[in-house]
């Protein structure tokens, strides 16, 4: 062998080497995906026996992880259901409780922190969110001068997101909520550029949650906890709005600014405010997006 | 392009050789840099501190005499008649510019119910004949625990609004087929004397994913 | 048909070892790419690790350096088919052969966009969900998967015009015309699409007034024109001074004056916008405002989109002038072009449109140590792929690598080297 071939083959040698030491930090990947994970169907293709073993592979997943066993459920969209939000502009006062009722309830990371509802302190007379102050740190809310509006994930009826979504793992359903499948989304981040709302999170990093502060009834399109890499926001609280009770940053608002319920009842609260309330705003109208949040002043 | 002699050819011929040579030596140094260097990356991240326990209080601003009596509390202050006569109303003082005057067993109520001093008589709302309750304009009377329709004998579209549950907090069941709405009376949040609601704290506002250790809340409206 | 594959097996294993030959600066330039691409490589492990937070993207921010880059490429990718149309179309057989260097690097930039679409991913290992058939699809409605069946059917096209021409030529047969003309055409047509695509992602997107103008398609393409056509005259110049491949320069002048007239073109679709944003006063150009002037007392794209411009102006200026034949001018015009456009499809396109947020908070994006390798370590990648190409598609060009010196023994392979080439006979 000549001496080029040699110092060629040491080089090559040399490169491989150094190739598989680049990989060294892969090391620490651990539970970032296994097996069953890796070729779990589309949630619309779940048979309900599928579902089952997903479902307790995930229960099982959280409790290794938060040393809690929790109650997850796939609930399904009731019948005759259409959801719909009101939001009193007149009563919120800026407090931030709906936030962190979201966090709480949701199973949502501390650190780094991802929260769904964003409030603006807006001035009075303009719906010009551009004009909005999302830092504000009144001691004394509300101010005066100023209105706040809470904005989380519109649930439009002709929602950007799942038109945009390359995989389909985010989709509308019967009821009206925009759901992820937090084991389909490959993380493109396409659904955050599209939405009007900028309602949509990422995972950027494992989500922290401390083990004391897990939601232990959870639903599979819901608030289980998700993973690095994928996409999430609100969902109407699913877990809880299915089942018929409120969400939960209706129930934290102190002022009772927040209204939920089914506008196919006649006889719901949301119904009755949009038969009887007089200006509604739906943010962005001009989008197409056709939202399911309804925000209006009472004087 | 100038044919090299013999020499020059063996020179450029060793010149590759020490390259492959020195490629060698920077791949092994680098295998031996990354094998060195895979401990955990620590992303800066601020360490976040918890939200305040007190942002995620639901309970109610303020307990109802309802909530008193389902709560079997101490309702001796409720009982009128410990201190008062009861042949004689008590009678209401005011001032040289038309203000009630507290008296100073009642010295926790603030009077502003309503502008212009409209509500400047307790027995507008009490019922001077029986203490214990409470009384509408037309002269019924309305009990303790029965605060809404007394409200809403002056706020009639608020009343309207309340009993569609369109106005106050609410709790509980969207879907009455599942179970029971929750609503909270009027006293719940409104203090009668000073129905007015007061201005409170508001929860810290949102961090960024990149935030700087000294990142100062933006100036003005951003 | 064993006897086809055993050919075809030994063609694969000679251009490989040819990969591997060289003289000292070969080796100086692939052993840094390498270097390169490993540090890009362990980088990307930590960000697969670690996830996106490696990165300086945010929710705010939520596509970066990644996919500002992935743009540009596509657009290199789309024009590298440029050098067919002359050929093809009008009949010009000069430029025949630089056809194929044209579409080699077409296939080294769809490999980078396909690498910078993988790293941006935040489930990576989900990506056969992407698969039609095996995953789910959302086609026609979403245009991500517009893009990933023309992407990848551009580079299936490419990769097999390339192959069929250079293993014909390898042995030293006759293309049958049919195997590879109707992928020309289909090429071209092609070529216009995939970057059409990329530009519809952007477009498309009602909820970002910055993106969604009918503009954004054209300008696109008449950037990718310019930048595409640079590239290969500094590929081409690159090739004429390290091999012996004799390129005329009467193919730089027709690359030239391609670059000329969209450069021209590119410039004034930029002048149509600067219009449009500034001159009504709508909200909808607050993004415009922050990449040009600043907003809310955040500048960090000003000075770039500004030396943007300027590189860009310079570059038509030079271009329009005569004196851009002068091949020392035409490169500085090429690299100002390159770098002018690159900032404009990058940090001038992908970042402001997410500053501000829809809902209008500003939060600035700056691209991470981490991500900054990665970025790197793809793009030696990118280039490590096109030398090689031209490592092996050169030699097989000149009937130097072909059927008739199979067998011949690893010594004899140094007489591909450059320093023995001199002192042969070959022309």
């Amino acid at each position: 062998m000549s001496r080029r071939s040699f110092l060629r083959g040491c080089a090559a040698f040399g490169g491989v080497s150094a190739l598989a030491a680049s990989l060294a930090p892969l090391r620490e990947l651990g539970d970032y995906t296994n097996t069953e994970q890796f070729l779990q169907k589309y949630y619309k293709e779940l048979t309900p026996s599928d579902m089952t073993k997903v479902i307790t592979r995930i229960e099982g997943e959280v409790e290794r992880q938060y040393g809690i066993r929790p109650h997850v459920r796939d609930l399904k969209p009731m019948d005759g259901v259409e959801f719909v939000y009101a939001l009193n502009l007149t009563r919120c006062i800026g407090c931030r409780k709906c936030v962190h009722a979201c966090v709480k309830e949701n199973n949502q990371s501390r650190s780094p922190e991802i929260q769904y509802i964003r409030v603006l302190k807006m001035p009075h007379g303009s719906m010009d969110v551009e004009k909005g102050n999302h830092n504000y740190d009144s001691k004394q809310v509300p101010e005066k001068g100023f209105f706040y509006m809470p904005i989380q994930c519109q649930q439009c009826k002709n929602p950007p997101c799942v038109k945009v979504c390359p995989v389909n793992a985010t989709w509308q359903e019967k009821d009206g909520i925009t759901v992820i499948d937090y084991d389909w989304c490959i993380g493109c981040r396409y659904c955050e550029a599209a939405c009007p709302y900028w309602a949509r999170r990422f995972n950027f990093t494992k989500p922290q949650i401390p083990k004391d502060k897990i939601n232990p009834d959870m639903s599979y399109l819901g608030n289980r906890p998700r993973k690095q890499g994928v996409m999430e926001k609100c969902h109407f609280c699913i877990q809880r709005t299915r089942v018929g009770k409120y969400p939960a940053c209706l129930e934290a608002c102190p002022v009772g600014a927040r209204k939920f319920g089914n506008i196919l009842d006649p006889n719901s609260e949301v119904s009755y405010i949009l038969r009887e309330k007089r200006v509604f705003i739906q943010l962005k109208e001009e989008m197409g997006t056709s939202p399911r949040f309804f925000y209006y002043f009472d004087k | 392009m100038a044919k090299l002699d013999p020499s020059a050819q063996k020179r450029s011929g060793h010149t590759a050789n020490y390259w492959l040579g020195g490629i060698t030596v920077s791949f092994f140094s680098l295998t031996i840099f990354f094998a060195i260097n895979s401990k955990p990356y620590v992303a800066a991240q601020l360490e976040i501190p918890l939200v305040d326990k007190k942002f995620l209080d639901t309970s109610p601003w303020r307990q109802t005499y309802a909530d008193l009596v389902k709560a079997k509390e101490d309702l001796s202050d409720y009982d009128c008649y410990a201190c008062h006569d009861k042949s004689k109303p008590p009678l209401i003082r005011y001032d040289t510019n038309q203000k009630i005057i507290i008296p100073k067993e009642h010295a926790n109520i603030e009077m502003s119910h309503g502008a212009h001093e409209r509500n400047n008589v307790c027995y507008n709302c009490h019922n001077e004949q029986n203490l214990n309750t409470l009384q509408v304009r037309d002269g019924k009377v309305v009990k303790f625990d029965n605060i809404p329709q007394l409200c809403g004998s002056c706020h009639g579209p608020t009343l309207r609004d309340w009993e569609a549950g369109a106005h106050g907090r609410t709790s509980g069941y969207w879907d009455r087929k599942l179970g029971d709405i929750n609503r909270l009376s009027c006293a719940n949040c409104h203090n009668p004397h000073a129905p007015d609601i007061p201005t409170r704290e508001a929860a810290p506002g949102p961090r960024y994913l990149h935030e700087a250790p000294s990142h100062e809340p933006s100036k003005s409206h951003h | 048909m064993i006897y086809f594959i055993r050919n075809y097996v030994t063609f694969l294993l000679r251009c490989a070892r040819i990969a591997f030959i060289g003289d000292w600066r070969y080796y100086a330039w692939m052993g840094a790419l390498t270097i390169i691409c490993l540090l890009g490589l362990n980088a990307y492990a930590k960000q697969l690790v670690h996830g996106l937070i490696t990165t300086g993207m945010s929710d705010e921010v939520s596509w970066g350096v990644y996919i500002a880059n992935f743009t540009f490429l596509v657009g290199v990718a789309a024009a590298a088919v440029m050098m067919v149309i002359p050929v093809y179309i009008y009949g010009n057989e000069e430029l025949h052969d630089l056809v194929i260097f044209g579409e080699l690097l077409a296939v080294a930039a769809i490999i980078m966009c396909l690498a910078f679409v993988t790293v941006d991913l935040g489930r990576p290992d989900r990506f056969w969900h992407l698969i039609p058939g095996i995953g789910q699809m959302n086609f026609p409605q979403s245009m991500l998967s517009w893009d990933v069946l023309v992407l990848n059917g551009y580079l299936l096209l490419n990769i097999h015009i390339c192959g069929y021409l250079l293993y014909c030529r390898y042995q030293n047969k006759k293309t049958t015309k049919w195997f590879y003309i109707p992928f020309v055409f289909l090429a071209i047509a092609w070529a216009v699409s995939i970057h059409t695509v990329t530009a519809f992602l952007y477009v498309g997107l009602g909820g970002r007034p910055f993106w969604n103008a009918s503009i954004v398609g054209p300008r696109f393409l008449a950037s990718a024109f310019t930048a595409g056509p640079a590239i290969i005259i500094i590929a081409l110049q690159v090739i004429r001074n390290f091999t012996t491949y004799r390129i005329k320069d009467k193919a730089l002048l027709t690359l030239r004056s391609i670059v000329q007239v969209s450069m021209i073109i590119n410039v004034f679709l930029l002048a149509c916008e600067v219009f449009k944003e500034f001159y009504s006063g709508t909200a909808h150009s607050a993004s415009a405002k922050y990449l040009f002037f600043g907003l809310h007392g955040h500048y960090a794209l000003v000075p770039w989109i500004w030396t943007a411009i300027t590189f860009n102006l310079i570059a038509m200026v030079i271009l329009s002038l005569p004196l851009s034949r002068g091949l020392r001018w035409l490169d500085v015009a090429c690299v100002l072009s390159i770098i002018g456009i690159w900032i404009e499809k990058g940090m001038g396109l992908v970042i402001p449109g997410f500053i501000p947020t829809p809902l209008g908070a500003v939060v600035d994006y700056r691209p991470s140590f981490n991500e900054t390798l990665v970025c790197l370590g793809i793009w030696a990648f990118g280039f490590l792929c096109y030398t090689v190409f031209l490592r092996m598609s050169v030699p097989i060009l000149q009937g130097r690598l072909s059927k008739n010196n199979e067998g011949q023994i690893d010594s004899e392979m140094y007489k591909l080297d450059k320093a023995s080439i001199i002192n042969s006979n070959f022309p």
